[in-house]
């Protein structure tokens, strides 16, 4: 029958298109991945141009390995991510079951949470780090500034004065700085998708079984083991998926750490990669071939752990 | 006219035959009922028909002409589903009218046919209402009128009224078969319900595990039942069914009787047993006998009213002229 | 209705307050970014302007001299509505074909797709913006479209494939009965039937392509830069901007964070692809 043949003719473009999005530049990564290739070399000229006759094994990938900024990239790769996925479930788990249950003005509060998501990342983070946590004119420094005025206020007492004055100035934490910055970038992603978080599991929570609590409550269920044995399991399924979501997005955060501190001491593999790649090709191409590997762990991982659900 | 052969057809569902090769006619203006257990392939083999499902091997022909490559609308047969399977975003009217519209039927022709086949169909007043808005009955009619608009050669049914309750149940089906009455047309029509079966058709199929087990009139199921299968299967209550020395006695592996051919009394008669449980119907009593020596529970059918109560011992006396014989491999015994 | 019964002070009192103030919370960067948006770039740093100030709408006036707005949004718009536009064109006949027709290797093919969205962009960056050059592509629209379209492609068709499925099977089936052919059954069908769902997969792939950052920044200089790029260009005003900064980031997340209140439920549905109801 030719109505066998269509289907597969309607999912060709789609399958293509993604072929070849997956495989020519990821082909030509490996390619550059293992070939001398630089931007600009007033030295080597003969290097600034992709060629077979600059091969040079895997001499870029051991480049990246030592280089102290790669182990640094995937520690804070994951270190932001892993942050982000904790805070972002614990946070949205409470705040769901917090706002799940009818109150004054329960829509418009699910409307004011919901809207972070919806904030574009580059806004998100010129926003967070400049509006409120610029140590001098951001909200942070006038709120540090303020305080310790009203520290100083407090000093000129008589006597309570004495006491007060034993207290330490406060310092403002400058958010650009390089300890700091990945703390800024885990704080602005978190307020971006916690709300998403929130949004799944009060919709998984709205399906949770009414009897069953019900006679949980009969048979005498206190509202912590309600919550512990069947809520928490119940949930199971969607913090799977927020999981893994936000894992595909957060692996390849980068506007956010660009804007917050250029990488300063807070590179990710993406914001690595882009770094390499604005001379040494063969470096950042290497850079990228362990992202992808990186990548591939995460995702069978998580493809276990949530893909067969998801099928059903 | 519509006259369905199927030739050596079969169905594999991956590595597993649900249809064996099998062959059937249906003839013109015949009403078919496809029966048996859940999941023994009647759909499928409905479907099949319908151009829905590929055959795996075998011959489709409608009229002479094989269509087992044709697709399905151009086999000129019109199905009603189960889940009735309206458009929900067409009204009544548009529903009615989809298939000529496919067929790019002038839009007058079109009203006109979907008038009268509403018509018919007590739906008028209701042709501009979305199929959400309307009760299951109304639902399978208009089903039921996306399917004679087409004046198709053969209509196919999957358990049609399933989803409706018992009393739309009956209404329905003497609407289908006075339809049929009406159109002559061919049906094939699946069911579960054995008296929907018995009485709409004009040739039962009686299936199981996708083999034919008998192919007839209700009357001739019900009377010569081919083999222990259809006769257990046919018929409600069911037929008692058992072996031993009693079937031994008629010459035969095993034997059945039917509830209803079975006389009781409470003196003396073939078989002794204790009454189970009577169920009283008013019209109809059914007594289930208990420890008779033959089988588990014997169930017997009176006409009217009889007092009896758990426990009480009664006798049976099977007619002798309503005693169906099989063979060791429960094949009918002539 | 006995949990109703047992209902006590915190759920009367301390539920409301507790949520309002979490809400409140997370909605108040945005509030404070609005809130600047009407200050002057002087009083927006200036402590004792924090809350009482004189509200001026010199920032949006000004939006087109101060940082060229109106072309980033138009080039925002433009690749966002054009890539919407293709993904869609190309996923909702794949997912159509998934959904009705599934052939053995259909789950295998959707967990492939959705792996590629796995792929690290950054490591294929250098190899795209050598491709976009030796073409002669780079900072075009072309070139953004092309690639916003990819990205979102395998979520759209997720998404699509799982609104489908919830069509009965029947009614397709019918269709084929009624003499429908496959253009037919997508047209008369299955647009009709799922118009809500591709509608919302349509709404957020375009939030997606609007709020896409990595690519736009990377692939674009000057003639197809969208807002990300305008943002992220303005990212350390020193203190300087705040005020029209402000005002500039209204502008560029506004509408999008208006749709968005409107599709939070099939953002849930769609993001989760139907696991999550
Ligand atoms: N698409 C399919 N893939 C695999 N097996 C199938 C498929 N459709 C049906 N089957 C199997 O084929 C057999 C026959 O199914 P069919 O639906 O024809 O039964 P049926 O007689 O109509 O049952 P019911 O009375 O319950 O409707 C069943 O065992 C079923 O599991
Ligand atoms: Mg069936």
């Amino acid at each position: 029958m030719s109505d066998r043949k269509l289907p597969r003719l309607l999912q060709a473009p789609a399958v293509l298109l993604l072929l070849v999005w997956m495989l020519i530049p990821l082909g030509m990564t490996l390619y550059f991945s293992f070939i001398r290739y630089v931007l600009n070399s007033l030295r080597r000229p003969e290097w600034t141009s992709p060629s077979l006759s600059n091969w040079r094994g895997f001499g870029n990938y051991e480049f990246v390995l030592k280089s102290k900024d790669f182990l640094l990239a995937i520690q804070n790769s994951l270190f932001i991510v892993c942050s982000i996925l904790f805070l972002t479930v614990i946070l949205g788990v409470l705040i769901a079951v917090l706002i799940n249950k009818a109150f004054p003005g329960q829509g418009v509060v699910r409307v004011l949470l919901i809207s972070p998501f919806f904030v574009m990342p580059a806004v998100n983070a010129v926003l967070w780090i400049n509006m409120i946590l610029d140590p001098v004119l951001g909200l942070q420094g006038i709120a540090v500034a303020g305080i310790n005025e009203f520290l100083d206020g407090l000093r000129q007492i008589p006597v309570l004065g004495g006491f007060f004055s034993l207290w330490p100035e406060f310092e403002p934490v400058s958010f650009r700085a390089t300890q700091t910055s990945a703390i800024a970038v885990i704080m602005m992603v978190t307020w971006q998708w916690t709300p998403f978080a929130v949004l799944i599991f009060m919709t998984s929570l709205q399906s949770e079984d009414q009897q069953q609590k019900e006679a949980a409550v009969l048979d005498g269920a206190s509202t912590w083991s309600q919550f512990r044995f069947l809520t928490l399991p119940h949930l199971g399924r969607p913090i799977a998926i927020v999981v893994m979501i936000q894992a595909i997005f957060h692996l390849s955060l980068y506007a956010e750490i660009e804007i917050v501190s250029r990488g300063n001491g807070n590179k990710n593999l993406p914001y690595l990669i882009g770094e390499f790649a604005n001379n040494n090709i063969g470096a950042a191409s290497a850079t990228g071939i362990f992202a992808v590997i990186l990548a591939n762990f995460v995702a069978i991982f998580l493809l276990r752990m949530v893909g067969k659900t998801l099928m059903e | 006219m519509g006259r369905i052969v199927l030739d050596q057809v079969s169905k594999k569902f991956g590595d597993v035959e649900v249809i064996p090769p099998l062959d059937l006619t249906i003839e013109d203006g015949e009403f078919a009922v496809f029966v048996g257990p859940s999941g023994c392939g009647k759909s499928t083999l409905l479907r099949m028909i319908a151009g829905l499902e590929d055959l795996t091997s075998g011959n489709i022909e409608i009229d002479s002409e094989v269509v087992t490559e044709v697709p399905p609308s151009k086999r000129g047969l019109a199905m009603v589903f189960q889940s009735y399977a309206l458009y929900p975003h067409m009204t009544v009217r548009k529903n009615i009218g989809f298939p000529l519209r496919m067929e790019k039927m002038a839009p007058d022709e079109i009203d006109k046919r979907v008038e009268a086949a509403a018509q018919s169909l007590n739906l008028i007043d209701y042709l501009d209402r979305k199929p959400g808005q309307l009760s299951g009955g109304q639902r399978q009619r208009v089903a039921i009128g996306r399917a004679i608009v087409r004046d198709p050669s053969a209509f196919l049914f999957d358990e049609p009224l399933s989803n409706l309750d018992a009393a739309l149940r009956v209404g329905m089906r003497l609407e289908i078969s006075e339809m049929h009455e009406r159109m002559q047309t061919t049906m094939i029509y699946v069911t579960h319900d054995q008296v929907e079966a018995m009485t709409m058709a004009n040739k039962i199929v009686v299936l199981q595990a996708g083999v034919i087990e008998q192919v007839g009139s209700p009357l001739d199921l019900y009377h010569k039942p081919q083999n222990v299968f259809v006769a257990g299967f046919i018929g409600s209550p069911k037929m008692n069914i058992f072996s031993g020395s009693e079937a031994e006695k008629h010459g035969a592996h095993t034997i059945g009787i039917r509830p209803e051919h079975t006389d009781v009394s409470m003196t003396d008669g073939t078989w002794e047993g204790r009454v189970g449980v009577a169920e009283h119907l008013g019209s109809d009593t059914f007594i289930h006998v208990h420890d008779t020596g033959l089988t588990d529970m014997i169930t017997v059918r009176i006409t009217g009213d009889i007092s009896v109560k758990h426990g009480d011992k009664i006798y049976l006396t099977p007619q002798a002229d309503q005693i169906h014989k099989f063979d060791a491999k429960g094949q009918r015994i002539a | 209705m006995a949990i109703v019964a047992q209902s006590s002070k915190f759920s009367t009192y301390g539920r409301p307050v507790l949520a309002w103030g979490v809400g409140l919370l997370f909605f108040f960067p945005i509030f404070w970014m609005v809130l600047t948006s009407f200050k002057t770039d002087a009083d927006a740093v200036k402590p004792e302007h924090l809350i009482f100030f004189t509200p001026t709408f010199d920032n949006y006036l000004n939006m087109t001299d101060n940082y060229d707005y109106w072309r980033f949004a138009t080039n925002s718009v433009i690749s966002a509505v054009s890539a919407t536009a293709f993904t869609l064109f190309v996923s909702v006949p794949a997912a159509y074909a998934m959904a009705f027709n599934p052939s053995r290797s259909t789950k295998d093919v959707l967990m492939w797709m959705l792996s590629t969205k796995m792929l690290p962009a950054a490591a294929v960056l250098y190899p795209m913006i050598f491709l976009a050059k030796s073409i002669g592509l780079y900072d075009t629209h072309i070139l953004i479209i092309t690639v916003l379209s990819l990205i979102n492609l395998p979520i759209a068709i997720w998404m699509l494939f799982t609104y489908f499925k919830e069509i009965p099977k029947d009614i397709i089936e019918a269709g084929k009965m009624d003499g429908v052919n496959t253009w037919g059954e997508i047209k008369e069908i299955l647009v009709p039937l799922a118009w809500g769902g591709i509608a919302s997969t349509a709404l957020l792939v375009f939030i997606f392509c609007w709020n896409e950052a990595y690519w736009t920044v990377r692939l674009t200089t000057i003639d197809a830069a969208t807002l990300s790029k305008l943002i992220e260009g303005n990212r350390a005003p020193e203190g300087l901007f705040f005020g029209r900064l402000s005002a500039v980031s209204t502008a560029a997340v506004g509408p999008i964070v208006v749709l968005g209140w409107f599709c939070q439920k099939q953002l849930v549905q769609g993001l989760t692809f139907g696991a999550v109801k």
